[in-house]
């Protein structure tokens, strides 16, 4: 079995310079997960402070839950970093090879298949059929390259951003290219999940794409992709979201809306990828203001405060310690006495959990899921009554 | 103790949409994804656990080409000390006559106390590469094991058989045991591991160091050859419900209603 002390020579407190904590505990009191989780970052840092070899830490099975959110990091008045000290810690667990099946499903299927979710590379762009996408594979060039990310490509439900987005582009005129079926998973959620190794696989070969086609400018369906991309990939482009891309449409008149939209009244999950931390707060609301019809209303819980839906972290694929309510099903529940129509969001494991949390709820009928792409798509002039 | 391991690197044909080559006997495979057949990563987890409570030498082999050799190094990441591959272009697409006579050469004159293969290859799926390895050596065998312990000169071992049925079996060591899946859990081997085990050596063996003439090999060919593969003929009375999740979630429930379902 691996240790702890193994990864680079140092302890996890020389590591991460843990010596600064204070045990305040503001990290634990902030973690969307410490309600319902044994999971407790304070406690992760005062044992590899007291412990110098910390290998007890790597009996704590509560270390997945960590959805990696980094609202600890974002509050710890030492600028530390409590999220990083998950990360290692599961990284040792993974060279000693003993993890959850679910993911280490994931992680082979990433390595083969190009994606988590144990699909067929050939399948990646069966969500375009019957629709306009522009790929490099049908030699549709663009200095703009629109990242869609595997859960759009594969999963029914999140394929509707891709397929809401698609459509957007298309109506808007927007210059864009897709990598097709080239596109290969980011690896931010195997690189959260301690995967480091894989992670660096998966982004040499994003990063030689990217050279090779001379991008500009890559727009993110997912905002855990975007993410990655700029804090983990180092690239010298631009990288952005797609809310901001559909902003800036909406600022210039692009968007077509049709001129009565539906009364809707939306409140906006923000992602943690997105909000915490890439601090997108206001490209969002300013697509949803941008929609006629919709009254947008803010969760007492949002922007930097939003509650974590649990998605992130490779807890797509981890089932996890945590008992009780979950945090999307808290949400859902919220937003229900809110008396909204819709919560909007703008990621795919957002809009996963969330979807879920409906049917957990057994919510269904009182209230919709739906990105904002879909939203957009939905009030695009001559759609209006399709859908929503 | 002294264990060998028997690995196999197969295409994963799952979501695949396969055609018949123009031969009629071989399947065009030029897309797929390779990997280790499944059976047999269940024979190295079991080969390690071994290893690793009664001490010992792990040697894993392989007969397969150059691309193979990702199965050897993750037989070299969990714990195997030796890898050892075979190749010959002669073997390719070779029955499982020529290929256990590949793998009773690459043995030689060593002599393992255990000897674990996966039940099958999810490929062909004959299920008779270690049976007929067992018969090469003049070790007994058993075959489809779903718990094992060796203890005391002997393999202590339950077979799988149907319905939940187990059948325990006694083997005296040396002996040859090929493995169910579910019988442990795989561990899972990262790309650090797999990348350090680029560093360790792998032994290469041909034709003629595992002794296999160009006569024995069409001797063994000759045993049992490949007529020609088709895919199912489409047939009748299957009805492809279409639509959303939800809408083809109601269509079938309906279906299983009006055929009397339970439900």
């Amino acid at each position: 079995m691996p240790k702890i002390s193994d990864i680079e020579g140092v302890t996890l407190a020389e590591r991460f310079e843990l010596s600064a904590c204070l045990q305040c505990g503001r990290c634990t009191g902030g973690c969307p997960m410490s309600i319902r989780s044994p999971l407790n970052s304070r406690k992760f840092i005062y044992e590899s402070l007291i412990r110098e070899d910390g290998e007890a830490l790597l009996e704590r099975e509560e270390v997945w839950d960590c959805t990696s959110c980094r609202t600890c990091s974002s509050r710890c008045p030492r600028e530390l970093d409590p999220a990083m000290v998950m990360r290692a810690v599961r990284t040792v667990k993974i060279e000693g090879g003993r993890i959850p099946k679910t993911l280490m499903d994931a992680m082979e299927s990433s390595l083969k298949h190009g994606n988590p979710w144990g699909r067929s590379r050939m399948k990646r762009t069966a969500w375009t059929e019957g629709l306009s996408v522009n790929s490099i594979e049908e030699d549709k060039e663009s200095r703009r390259l629109w990242f869609v990310g595997c859960t759009p490509a594969y999963d029914p439900r999140a394929m509707e951003m891709a397929k809401a987005l698609a459509r957007i582009f298309e109506v808007a005129e927007v210059d864009y290219t897709t990598l097709g079926s080239e596109e290969v998973c980011c690896g931010s959620e195997m690189l959260r999940a301690g995967e480091e190794g894989l992670f660096e696989e998966l982004s040499e070969v994003n990063k030689e794409n990217f050279a090779e086609l001379e991008f500009d400018e890559v727009v993110a369906t997912s905002p855990h992709c975007m993410n990655t991309f700029i804090a983990d990939y180092g690239l010298k482009i631009p990288v952005t979201h797609y809310t901001q891309l559909l902003a800036a449409l909406a600022v210039d008149g692009a968007l077509p809306f049709g001129e009565e939209g539906e009364a809707l009244k939306v409140a906006f999950h923000d992602p943690c990828y997105l909000g915490k931390q890439n601090s997108i707060y206001e490209a969002p609301r300013e697509v949803l203001k941008a929609v006629p019809g919709v009254e947008l209303v803010e969760f007492s819980r949002s922007r930097e405060r939003s509650l974590c839906c649990e998605g992130g972290g490779g807890r797509m694929w981890i089932e996890g310690m945590g008992e009780g309510e979950r945090n999307a099903q808290i949400r859902v529940r919220d937003a229900i006495d809110m008396g909204v129509d819709i919560i909007a969001t703008a990621c795919p494991f957002c809009l996963l959990t969330l979807e879920d949390a409906v049917k957990t709820t057994g919510s269904e009928g009182k209230l919709k899921i739906l990105d904002i792409a879909e939203i957009v798509v939905n009030a695009l002039d001559g759609n209006e009554r399709s859908e929503g | 103790m002294k264990i060998a391991v028997f690995v196999k690197h197969v295409p994963d044909v799952a979501e695949a949409d396969l055609e018949v080559a123009a031969d009629g006997r071989t399947v065009k495979g030029g897309e797929l994804p390779f990997e280790m057949n499944e059976w047999d990563r269940f024979a190295l987890e079991e080969a390690v656990l071994v290893k690793d409570s009664l001490g010992g030498e792990l040697t894993s082999f392989l007969i397969g080409d150059e691309a193979a050799e990702e199965s050897l190094r993750r037989c070299l990441a969990v714990g195997a000390d030796r890898a050892v591959r075979v190749w010959d272009d002669g073997l390719a697409g070779a029955n499982p006559f020529a290929l256990t006579a590949a793998m009773r050469g690459a043995i030689g004159e060593d002599e393992y106390d255990l000897i674990l293969c996966g039940a099958q290859s999810s490929d062909d799926g004959y299920g008779l590469g270690g049976p007929l390895l067992a018969e090469a050596l003049g070790v007994p065998s058993v075959a489809l094991v779903n718990k094992m312990k060796v203890e005391g000169g002997k393999v202590l071992v339950t077979r799988e058989l149907e319905g939940g049925w187990g059948e325990e079996v006694e083997v005296d060591l040396p002996a040859l045991v090929t493995i169910q899946t579910g019988i442990n859990e795989p561990r899972y081997v990262s790309i650090l591991g797999i990348k350090k085990a680029r560093k360790k050596p792998i032994d290469l063996m041909d034709a003629v160091s595992v002794g296999i003439t160009a006569e024995r090999l069409a001797t063994e060919k000759e045993k049992l050859s490949l007529v020609g593969i088709e895919t199912p003929a489409v047939g009748e009375g299957a009805e492809i419900l279409e639509g959303s999740p939800e809408e083809v979630a109601a269509k079938c429930l309906a279906l299983l209603k009006e055929a009397g379902g339970v439900l």
